[in-house]
């Protein structure tokens, strides 16, 4: 098994940046190009025409603007060319509420954005164990 | 011929007059007999000035001591609209002496504004019986007043009774129900206006505020990573900086949790609070082991609840009674409870009892009895947070808590001398507040 590529969708520059960092570091993780937003993430989706191109896994922050997590999500999830493509909701804030509504429309987990460095560390394990 | 015509012209005459002095008696007879038996309380009889009233003595009395004294006024008018009969209490309503309203048009009482009105219910009523409201004048300002008119007819002569309610004091009533609905209503908009603030408030800040905050905390616990590059001053400060931001955290996630506690209660359950107390007996592990604290359980009950919320309770005032420990002395802490038959904190036990008094007692600092109404204020703290850490939201919460339960909490101490709360609860949340 060759490391899992990991498309990630965010706006904020910081977030990607600590993403980035964190994750190209990791062997067993191919980083595919980080997307603004969960337009170009279709967008950068809908590009792909060899199948064994397609991530192994998508992180979608929910605070964007043009499509947010949830919309893009719900995308995902009822369009057949991706629904076998894990989805996962990260956010700075999680609640009961996103966490249910998530779930309810197909995610493979919500997590809250990492406070430390050991935060990341755990979120990028719990990521690989989901698509194990 | 001419004699005896006269003789019989006065014969037929006297015969006719007879005959209908035969009749008059006949009806003098049958009034009497009406009178007698009750079917008639009063008689008009034309008289050489007009119509006269004649009524059964008895009768009239108790008749007139109801219309005289009642709060209504009452009148009876013609045709013309002329007073023939008032109660002194409609002389009082129009401001004037008995003698000056009978006799008298009732239009003249009528305020001009209502004059049309009036006129329209006078012209109905001798049709039909009939309702209107108008307005009096009694040389000062109008009087309103609801009439009903109806028809009475006597020997044949019909007029009109008036009966007069004052609404003054109704209307004030309405009126003053109409500014208080009106103060209700802003007091509404108002309390609305500042529920969605607190509600935009908490949205910015579970987001916007910790979105920074986070950065914040993440990039200087990266810096301290590398702290063996920065020169010792450095270290210090940045290591302010992460305890800083680590507080705000907590205040932020507190305030959260505070304004997410406004939302109704849902998914009751049942919870053994041994086994809840238990686990947090458990979560305090290690600072129980390093204050050598002893946490001292009597049996407690079974209840139903929010599981997560009352564990909550327990948790702040138990994490309080850690904190604010006496420097030197190893912590006690003591939690009995006891059925009780009513929610009050002086009710007596019942094993049957409805509620449940829960008393987490420790042998800490204690606080000053005088802030007992302060402690669970939003914010309000009493020791400084240099020697101890926290938000000052902890005990708002639960209070918070235990009134979503329909609950009571209360707390005592002596500064120096212990804490101890007592917490009422509900059994179960079906049953009815008592």
């Amino acid at each position: 098994m060759g490391p899992k590529k990991i498309l990630l969708a965010e706006d904020d520059l910081d977030d990607q940046e600590l993403f980035f960092d964190f994750l190209i570091k990791r062997q067993d993780i191919d980083l595919l190009p980080i997307v603004d937003n969960g337009v170009a993430l279709v967008d950068y989706l809908t590009g792909i025409h060899d199948v064994h191109a397609f991530p192994d896994l998508i992180i979608l922050d929910q605070n964007m603007p043009l499509k947010n997590g949830i919309q893009t999500l719900q995308f995902l999830k009822t369009n057949a060319r991706y629904t076998h493509i894990p989805v996962i909701i990260y956010s700075t804030y999680t609640d009961e509420r996103l966490i249910h509504t998530c779930s309810a429309l197909g995610a493979s987990g919500v997590f809250a954005k990492p406070f430390t460095k050991e935060g990341y560390d755990n979120m990028i394990n719990d990521f690989l164990k989901i698509i194990a | 011929m001419i004699k005896r015509e006269t003789i019989q012209t006065n014969k037929e005459d006297l015969e006719k007059e007879l005959e209908e002095l035969r009749h008059q008696l006949e009806e003098a007879r049958e009034t009497i007999e009406a009178i007698r038996t009750g079917q008639i309380d009063a008689l008009v009889v034309q008289g050489t000035n007009g119509h006269q009233l004649y009524t059964l003595k008895n009768a009239d009395q108790t008749y007139r001591f109801f219309i005289e004294n009642m709060a209504e006024g009452a009148v009876t008018i013609n045709t013309q609209g002329i007073v023939l009969y008032s109660n002194s209490r409609f002389a009082k309503m129009a401001n004037r002496p008995l003698s000056k309203v009978i006799g008298f048009p009732f239009e003249e009482f009528i305020s001009t504004d209502s004059l049309l009105f009036y006129k329209q219910l006078f012209e109905k009523s001798w049709q039909s019986e009939c309702k209107g409201e108008v307005n009096l004048i009694d040389g000062g300002r109008p009087i309103p007043v609801q009439l009903s008119l109806s028809t009475i007819e006597i020997e044949k002569e019909i007029s009109l009774s008036i009966i007069l309610t004052d609404l003054t004091a109704q209307k004030n009533t309405q009126k003053q129900l109409r500014t208080n609905n009106e103060k209700l209503e802003e007091i509404n908009l108002a309390l609305e206006l500042s529920n969605h603030d607190l509600h935009q408030f908490a949205s910015i800040a579970s987001h916007d505020l910790q979105e920074p905050l986070r950065k914040i905390h993440i990039f200087s616990s990266l810096m301290k990573d590398k702290e063996n590059e920065l020169a010792p001053e450095l270290r210090k400060y940045l290591d302010k900086i992460v305890d800083s931001s680590g507080r705000m955290k907590n205040l932020i996630v507190d305030i959260l949790n505070y304004s997410r506690l406004s939302a109704n209660i849902t998914r009751i359950e049942s919870i053994d609070l041994n086994e809840l107390v238990n686990e947090i007996h458990e979560d305090f592990e290690l600072i129980i082991a390093e204050k050598k604290a002893t946490m001292n359980v009597n049996e407690l009950p079974v209840i139903n609840a929010k599981r997560g919320q009352i564990r909550q309770v327990f948790q702040n005032i138990i994490s309080n009674a850690l904190k604010f420990s006496k420097p030197g002395e190893k912590p006690l802490i003591k939690i009995s409870s006891k059925k009780i038959s009513h929610k009050s904190f002086d009710a007596e036990e019942n094993s049957t009892g409805l509620y449940c008094l829960i008393r987490i007692k420790d042998n800490g600092i204690g606080f000053d009895e005088k802030y007992v109404s302060n402690i669970f204020d939003l914010f309000e703290r009493l020791h400084s947070k240099d020697k101890y850490e926290g938000t000052g939201i902890g005990l708002a919460i639960a209070k918070k808590i235990i009134e979503k339960h329909h609950g009571l909490i209360t707390a005592s101490s002596k500064a120096g001398n212990g804490a101890e709360f007592k917490i009422i609860l509900p059994i179960s949340q079906s049953q009815p507040e008592g």
